[in-house]
């Protein structure tokens, strides 16, 4: 996985699709385990109520009959998912985690946190045509099922997410497998390695890589410069929106201070939040000596504290995801607005979250000669 | 104008317990001119000052921010005040994002030799928050 892997033509294996994508997609899978490249696979099933998706771990493979590769909401962000199976070390298991790019690159953010050990870990992931709100699964099973369907093949993403309207790395290959679904004649799908560990396995699997993956490469190019374009449309829209703290406060008043946000953010992974430290847990002489400053005081306080400290200490790895705009119960564009803020503190430092995990995370390194604009001009 | 009218904007300082507090120090035994905008806070490194700490003294409504350090290449500790450098740029940059006034947060070099340099800092930074005037926020109740 390198840095310049991104903009790289990449070569792949074609392979056919017998019945659906899915069940190609599991028929590898099941491939995988039966020559022993991995021992187990964790993956979305559908819960049994059929109104949500959750993650498994799968050992017995005839339950892969039941996953969902690519389910139509994201209920767990996978790199939670593989954080929680992983952050005490793995050294027996091979896991292949089957995810969408986002979560890939959550889990890559992860791991430069030291909350995974990926040395055992397959990351898989596949084009994805984006997310449906969570709720819509809650309240309409079936016709949300059918409109994902429909919307797999036509990759007409009006139905999906705000913030998956504006991804422009839905294809971005950062795992070590990645299936692509884009140009191909629906009758074949592309399987693209992106590591040597990615690369072993399809050795082992007997599949040749061929260069003929050039109309997946030239879809990819064409759709990511399309969304990219809609991307920064909607982010100068809310910058200018938002424009000055007054508007910024009227965006998160409707706030009820539920921290729901944090709760699902997959970068948000401390131990213990600033936010939920005896720092933020004030006295009743404070609250008088801040009502006595202001003339008033809300309770709750601190919640632009809360939001804006957030993106101060997660925005650098934020991969919009948009597990904080779904969870939020009071509809705040939570996802958005960190997704333009995100954007503007990773371009600072040319960085890309979960690009690739050999690039450091930008605070945690410095050169010596940069970023003097910041610095006093005086004496 | 009577003295009660003009001013005097409230500018919380961080200063560095190795090279700016001693330039601080020294400004005063040198006896000095400065504005009283400025309430320093001793750290033992720039680099501990979490972009949080800035962000909760501009909500709280201080006018201005000021991070004082060691120049690079001085720190104490090697390597600070090169993530000080980063941290703050990127903090200036979620500030300028959303449109609040990233100019009422400063960062500033000041050895321990450096009094002169301190007084100087302080004047002008203050002059520079009078004329951006009070931190709205401060009149804000639903933060």
């Amino acid at each position: 996985m390198n840095k310049s892997a991104e903009t790289s033509e990449k070569k792949g294996a074609v392979l056919p699709i017998k019945t659906s994508i899915q069940d190609s997609i599991k028929d590898l899978l099941k491939n995988g385990i039966d020559h022993c490249v991995f021992d187990a696979v964790m993956i979305p099933l559908r819960v049994p109520a059929g109104d949500s998706f959750s993650y498994v771990l799968i050992k017995n493979k005839s339950l892969l009959n039941d996953a969902f590769p690519l389910p139509p909401t994201m209920s767990v962000q996978g790199a939670k998912a593989v954080s929680s199976v992983t952050r005490l070390g793995n050294r027996n298991m091979k896991i292949a985690a089957v995810m969408r790019p986002c979560e890939i690159r959550a889990t890559i953010e992860l791991t430069k946190l030291d909350q995974t050990d990926l040395e055992n870990i397959i990351l898989i992931s596949m084009d994805c045509p984006g997310t449906m709100p969570i709720l819509d699964m809650v309240n309409e099973p079936e016709k949300t099922m059918t409109l994902f369907n429909d919307a797999t093949k036509s990759w007409d993403d009006t139905q999906m997410r705000p913030v998956c309207q504006i991804c422009d790395k839905s294809s971005m290959v950062a795992g070590d497998l990645h299936i692509g679904t884009l140009g191909t004649d629906k009758k074949s799908f592309f399987i693209i390695p992106n590591s040597t560990k990615g690369k072993d396995i399809l050795e082992k699997l007997k599949l040749p890589l061929t260069d003929s993956i050039d109309s997946w490469n030239k879809k990819v190019k064409e759709n990511s410069e399309k969304k990219l374009k809609k991307r920064q449309e909607v982010h100068s829209d809310l910058k200018n929106k938002i424009g000055d703290l007054t508007n910024l406060l009227d965006i998160f008043s409707q706030c009820i201070n539920c921290h729901n946000c944090m709760r699902v953010c997959p970068i948000c992974s401390c131990r213990l939040c600033y936010f939920d430290s005896n720092k933020v847990k004030h006295s009743s002489e404070e609250y008088l000596q801040r009502a006595k400053d202001k003339g008033s005081i809300r309770i709750l306080p601190d919640t632009t504290l809360f939001h804006m400290g957030r993106m101060m200490h997660m925005s650098l790895s934020c991969v919009s995801c948009g597990s904080c705009e779904d969870a939020c119960p009071m509809s705040i564009p939570v996802a958005q607005i960190f997704s333009m803020v995100a954007d503007e503190t990773q371009r600072l430092f040319d960085y890309v979250a979960g690009r690739c995990l050999e690039e450091p995370l930008p605070l945690r390194t410095y050169k010596e000669d940069e970023l003097h604009e910041v610095e006093d001009v005086h004496g | 104008m009577k003295k009660d009218d003009i001013f005097l904007p409230k500018i919380l300082t961080f200063l560095c317990n190795w090279c700016s507090y001693a330039g601080a120090d020294l400004a005063g035994t040198s006896r000095l001119q400065y504005p009283a905008s400025i309430l320093p806070v001793r750290v033992m490194c720039s680099s501990r000052v979490d972009p949080l700490l800035i962000l909760r003294a501009f909500l709280n409504g201080f006018d201005g921010v000021l991070v004082t350090g060691c120049h690079l290449g001085d720190c104490h500790y090697q390597e600070g005040n090169y993530y000080t450098r980063r941290r703050f740029v990127m903090l200036k940059k979620v500030f300028d994002s959303l449109g609040l006034e990233s100019d009422r947060l400063r960062l500033s070099w000041v050895s321990a030799a450096e009094g002169q340099k301190y007084a100087k800092v302080a004047t002008e930074f203050t002059q520079k928050i009078r004329e951006l005037g009070e931190n709205s926020s401060k009149n804000k109740i639903f933060l």
